[in-house]
């Protein structure tokens, strides 16, 4: 049985690392900002943190604390100019800086190891720690969800000129939930340094971008439970297809594909959309 | 040396602008971001060369590259993006699913090519080379740059001179009110991403044989640039994705050769950020992109 848990173990740490990436995805997605520049932030984030340990001899949780401010410092930078922008234009300039980071981090050989990565991190992260991070970043979006500031994103996301007259700064709470995806994802980024003894820049590129992508589009952008659920399938998925391995990129593709066509909240989200209708159904359809 | 470097800019120019078309085609009718065409570039090198392989010519390998790619890109709008539309949450919603279709066509074509770089065998193209004054100009490069030049011009024939160009753009002024004029948007769609994709496995096929080397990563170092390239001319603006693959073109060419190696990308990604921050509507575009509030 110990045995059978313990197979299982990387996985579950895969899975706190990721549902961190997504929650970050998934709070500039509710606040209405078509950013993927989570990748980005999780290569700052992991990047300072893993150089502070090596260079530096730094304690691991300075490390992490130094990659969650950097990353949520560039990403409050990078909302000012953002918020010029909307829709696609803002979606391309985020993979642009995704770009800028990737090269520059392979120009800059002397400081980030260049295209070899960044290696002989000492391993300082195990799985609780991921799980304790997981767990309360949750709790973080969770909370942020059911506040005043959820309720304001949702506005912002479905017309921003009622945000507006409604006396939301739009300006403001973009810039917020950049800096929260922004903090998560340098965290996230960090803890990864600490758990996989070496980084390289190849990693946080637009490979990241899809996969933490998909975790949200999968599980859903209006709940907390979507991003949670998407990542926990989209992990489990290719394990449960072993035998079709080599075909497990075809069938992640074709998922997302029928996901956003047939199931455009995501699974989750269409599935408590489904309860609550029940609910009131058998409360005779009553207050909406 | 310099008058050889535009030279070489000048026809790599010729297969950035076959790629960028399609792309910005694309976007100016629908409105969709089609992350997939990379993987349909893709896979027209991919065509041409299992052609070859199988003992075809190069021109049988051209002209089913092109058909094979077109075929492909009318198959991605019909499975990704035609309920979207319907739904109205193409913007988002086609970004995601072009993604999955790009992710699919690649790894079909990473077990196809067994995840290895192929080569066209010696001499499937002939090595010849002309000196005009201080110049080298080979076959290959006359060739890429006549056959860019050659398709540019047919589709701008398409798209100005011929009632196929007018349904393309009666609909992209207003698909409800081309409906009511009797023209069916779903099969003027079907065209022009025949058309995109047409153009793109040609632009693979080119590159396939500039650079002998091809495999079923190739798209997205193209994709990264054609977005560059869009935004600079102006999303949607066919003239403007012309201009601007030349002036994309040049500069990549001109900083590879004067400036230091590893910062071509930086360069080329921190322009592309400044014109979208500045310029969004870029050189030709119509000026309300991009900006607040233009989205609905």
């Amino acid at each position: 049985m110990s045995n059978f848990i313990a197979g299982y173990i990387p996985l579950f740490d895969l899975y706190c690392l990721h549902v961190g990436l997504a929650l970050s995805q998934f709070i500039v997605l509710r606040a209405g900002v078509f950013s993927l520049a989570t990748a980005a932030f999780a290569g700052i984030g992991a990047y300072t943190a893993g150089i502070m340990a090596v260079n530096f001899g730094m304690h691991p949780a300075l490390g992490v604390l130094c990659g969650t401010l950097t990353g949520m410092g560039v990403a409050i930078v990078l909302s000012i100019p953002l918020a010029r922008l909307r829709g696609v234009y803002q979606a391309i300039a985020t993979v642009a800086f995704i770009q800028i980071c990737l090269s520059l981090n392979i120009y800059s050989e002397g400081l980030t190891g260049g295209a070899m990565g960044l290696n002989n991190i000492p391993k300082t992260v195990g799985t609780g720690t991921l799980f304790v991070f997981a767990a309360l970043a949750s709790y973080l979006i969770w909370a942020i969800e059911k506040g005043r500031l959820g309720r304001a994103f949702n506005t912002i996301r479905q017309d921003e000129a009622v945000a507006a007259s409604l006396g939301i700064s739009i300006r403001r709470h973009q810039m917020l939930a950049f800096a929260i995806s922004g903090a998560l994802a340098g965290l996230f980024g960090g803890l990864e340094a600490y758990h996989s003894y070496a980084i390289d820049p190849r990693q946080f590129g637009f490979h990241l971008l899809i996969t933490v992508l998909s975790y949200v589009i999968f599980g859903g952008r209006n709940s907390v439970i979507g991003p949670l659920v998407g990542v926990a399938f989209l992990i489990i998925l290719p394990e449960l297809a072993r035998p079709l391995a080599e075909n497990r990129m075809v069938i992640y593709g074709i998922m997302l594909i029928l996901v956003i066509n047939y199931m455009p909240k995501g699974v989750a989200d269409t599935a408590i959309d489904a309860i609550k209708a029940r609910r009131l159904k058998a409360r005779g359809g009553a207050d909406i | 040396m310099l008058a050889q470097q535009l030279l070489n800019g000048l026809v790599v120019s010729g297969v950035y602008a076959l790629f960028s078309l399609g792309f910005t085609l694309v976007f100016g009718i629908q409105r969709i971001l089609n992350l997939a065409h990379g993987a349909v570039f893709m896979t027209g090198a991919m065509v041409a060369y299992y052609t070859v392989d199988g003992g075809g010519p190069l021109w049988l390998a051209f002209i089913l590259a092109v058909i094979v790619s077109g075929c492909l890109s009318v198959l991605v709008e019909i499975t990704c993006f035609r309920r979207l539309r319907k739904t109205g949450d193409e913007e988002f919603g086609g970004v995601v699913s072009s993604i999955g279709a790009g992710l699919v066509i690649t790894t079909i074509a990473q077990q196809v090519s067994n995840t290895q770089i192929l080569r066209f065998p010696f001499e499937t193209f002939p090595v010849v080379i002309f000196r005009f004054w201080d110049l080298r100009v080979s076959m290959l490069q006359l060739f890429m740059a006549g056959a860019a030049l050659l398709m540019v011009m047919i589709l701008g024939y398409l798209f100005y001179k011929t009632a196929f160009g007018r349904r393309v753009r009666a609909v992209t002024d207003n698909e409800h009110a081309a409906t009511l004029m009797g023209i069916n948007p779903n099969r003027v769609y079907s065209q022009t991403y025949f058309i995109a994709g047409a153009l793109a496995g040609a632009a693979g096929v080119l590159v396939g044989l500039a650079f002998n080397s091809i495999s079923f990563v190739m798209g997205e170092p193209y994709m990264m640039f054609g977005f560059a390239i869009i935004i600079l001319g102006g999303l949607g603006s066919i003239p403007g994705a012309l201009l601007a693959s030349v002036i994309f073109g040049m500069v990549q060419t001109l900083t590879i050769a004067y400036l230091p190696s590893g910062l071509t990308d930086t360069i080329i990604f921190a322009s592309l950020f400044l014109i979208l921050l500045f310029r969004p509507h870029g050189l030709l575009g119509q000026e309300d992109a991009g900006n607040l509030g233009s989205r609905r």
